[in-house]
């Protein structure tokens, strides 16, 4: 899951904004924060947080792997992208079961355990950012200074 | 700017195989791979992850980016590979992950960049892009799959999934 959004005249603090995202995913126990990056690109603010999965979930396919928050730009015009992964995606093929597989892999998905599935963290941690965005900015949140594109 | 979907296509590569029949050294493998992973100097090993899931054993390790890219988009910022199974009957999935990947457009004169960041995507640098390792990774992933197997490797044992 890779979700884009540009913003634009928002006046953002996007150091304060970024901060606060890394405080957001820190919050979640199964994450270490594995890189950090602040810098510029051909003269473009570009900061960049990945957290990794701490230890080997109870299930896999579907199950969170990594999440990677990335903003770049101005505080009137930037981008934020978040990115999910999740283990063995493809795998989960549209049958009448959820999920197929054959033989001793079955025992990889268990599907209705409790594990932290991407999805479910990737919707909650996009509406968070959301809010930070509003948190962080002078000016007021409206759609139309707002571009989403989904992968 | 050029205006046009934006292309899924260039970001995404998850691939995943599953291997039958293969009796596959996967602890030599999943070392292999590691050593396959640090030979690139633009990453660094950031986390693994052994062990056994519902009785099925599981190896994965992840490598990010050492260092800020010169360009963004569609540059390489994550490779995770995994192997999860036994001997004779086994997957393995390769991620390789890239920055503001669906932001590239694909146009006459290579990629052409949507939104305000076209200085940062500098296209056509010669940066380590996320599509090209992938594809690399995946033939030199191959190549220790056959060095590391007991039994010969053909097409009929092995089923590929593209996400």
């Amino acid at each position: 899951m890779t979700l884009v959004r540009t913003y634009k005249h928002l006046g953002t603090d996007l150091k304060g904004l970024f901060e606060d995202i890394i405080k957001e995913i820190t919050k979640e126990p199964q994450l270490n924060i594995v890189s950090e990056m602040r810098g510029e690109i051909k003269g473009v603010p570009m900061m960049s947080v990945t957290a990794s999965r701490s230890k080997i979930p109870k299930i896999l396919v579907g199950t969170l792997r990594e999440v990677t928050v990335t903003i770049t730009g101005v505080p009137d015009n930037y981008l934020i992208e978040m990115h999910v992964g999740e283990w063995l995606r493809s795998l989960v093929l549209p049958h009448t079961d959820p999920i197929f597989l054959v033989g001793p892999l079955t025992g990889l998905v268990s599907v209705g355990s409790s594990g932290l599935l991407a999805a479910t963290y990737g919707r909650e941690l996009k509406l968070k950012i959301k809010e930070l965005v509003k948190k962080h900015s002078k000016s007021d949140y409206t759609d139309d200074k707002i571009e989403t594109i989904i992968d | 700017m050029r205006r046009s979907r934006p292309s899924s296509k260039v970001n995404k590569m998850p691939f995943i195989r599953k291997y039958k029949d293969l009796g596959t050294d996967l602890d030599n493998l999943y070392q292999d791979i590691i050593k396959a992973l640090q030979q690139e100097k633009d990453l660094e090993i950031a986390k693994e992850n052994e062990g056994l899931i519902n009785g099925v054993g599981f190896k994965s390790v992840t490598a990010v980016r050492a260092s800020l890219p010169r360009a963004v988009s569609g540059t390489l910022r994550e490779v995770t590979v995994t192997i999860a199974g036994v001997p004779d009957d086994w997957l393995l999935e390769l991620h390789t992950g890239s920055w503001f990947g669906n932001m590239i457009l694909p146009g006459t004169g290579g990629f052409l960049i949507a939104g305000p960041i076209g200085s940062a995507a500098a296209a056509g640098t010669t940066t380590l892009m996320a599509a090209q390792y992938g594809r690399k990774l995946k033939n030199q992933i191959k190549e220790l799959v056959k060095k590391n197997s007991g039994k010969p490797y053909s097409a009929d044992k092995v089923e590929t999934f593209i996400d």
